[in-house]
């Protein structure tokens, strides 16, 4: 794992660009995550018996598709889990991390749930939520 | 809790099924401050598991205009972020996040602040002035946030008064002294965090 920010010094960022390439070689090259909408805080849960399916098939020979990343991410979220979370149990940055997410979710074989907002669509602020959390917190 | 469905809709299936029972909601809390002021310490003393590292590329891209000197041959070099979780109930997870204090990753609050619920923002009271950027940030975000004034050294000489004065802080904003250490010290920044979000709801206009 590359530097933390805060030791981020420029001899580190010489060392930091050497685990460069096997990390878009895992995505195929692709840079990019196709959809925008993965956050830090998406939560992502394994959906069981589409992804229990796929990761059958992929036991036998001449199976397609899945890589030992996205394996990993399968088992990783039969317990929910923030992409942040996904990330640092890879030991992936979240950019690679977000498009091989990205590929499960596209195939309904991980369930995308977005944060939640304090601020409410139809306007003010979700004193439920807040009361929630308030509620929470106190028990630490 | 307040139905979220309101809030959330699941753009990632628009046309599937909820989400799972399973699958809590998560919202976000950022504690920024100066550089080695203790975000990271105070993230692990209220985080039910040890802080956790995860990594984004810094690309020049992103950079936009500044000069990372030294890596000049360069496209990408990654950056960190330390962050954490409070289950708050099988339902809601709050996770917290250091922010980077350099203000060269500073890009990256943009991200970090999309959805946030609100700040700390961590002082030393030996260098005041290396938390101003974070309080300003905030501030012209809209961010609500708190002040954490760390004197886990006891050198705090200071009255309240006196560093509220210096950090040019809205009366408004909550500040509280303590050691960022003490897990108790971090549930009352986040109790006082979640107070002032409510305060500021009771004097909004209703939506």
């Amino acid at each position: 794992m590359g530097p933390h920010w805060s030791e981020l010094e420029d001899a580190d960022a010489e060392d930091a660009t050497g685990v460069m390439v096997r990390p878009y070689t895992i995505t195929r090259g692709r840079t990019a995550p196709e959809r925008d909408d993965l956050t830090l805080i998406t939560v992502l849960t394994t959906v069981e018996e589409e992804a229990g399916a796929a990761l059958a098939r992929g036991s036998r020979a001449g199976a397609r598709g899945l890589q030992p990343e996205h394996r990993l991410i399968l088992e990783r979220c039969r317990r929910p889990a923030a992409v942040a979370e996904v990330s640092a149990g890879l030991d992936l940055p979240v950019s690679v991390t977000k498009i091989l997410l990205g590929d499960l979710v596209a195939q309904g074989l991980l369930r995308a749930r977005a944060p939640l907002s304090v601020a409410r669509a139809a306007g003010g602020v979700d004193l439920g939520l807040l009361t929630a959390v308030r509620e929470g917190l106190r028990r630490l | 809790m307040a139905t979220p469905h309101s809030a959330t809709p699941t753009p990632t299936h628009p046309a599937g099924p909820a989400a799972p029972a399973t699958a809590p909601a998560a919202v976000k809390i950022l504690i920024a401050g100066g550089f080695g002021v203790g975000k990271t310490t105070l993230v692990g003393s209220v985080s039910e598991v040890t802080p956790l590292r995860t990594e984004e590329y810094l690309t020049r891209a992103s950079i936009g205009v500044d000069d990372l000197s030294g890596v000049d041959q360069k496209d990408t070099t990654t950056v960190a972020l330390d962050f954490g979780r409070i289950t708050v109930s099988p339902e809601l997870v709050v996770y917290l996040f250091g922010t980077p204090g350099q203000e060269r990753f500073w890009f990256m609050w943009n991200d970090l602040v999309n959805g946030a619920f609100g700040g700390i923002v961590i002082a030393d009271t030996r260098r005041l002035d290396t938390s101003f950027a974070s309080i300003d940030f905030f501030e012209s975000r809209g961010i609500p946030f708190v002040v954490a004034i760390n004197c886990f050294h006891n050198t705090n000489t200071r009255t309240p008064d006196e560093i509220r004065t210096a950090l040019d802080l809205d009366p408004q904003v909550p500040m509280l002294l303590g050691d960022v250490r003490e897990r108790a010290f971090g549930r009352d920044l986040l109790l006082a965090l979640v107070d002032h979000l409510m305060d500021l709801a009771a004097v909004a206009p209703v939506g």
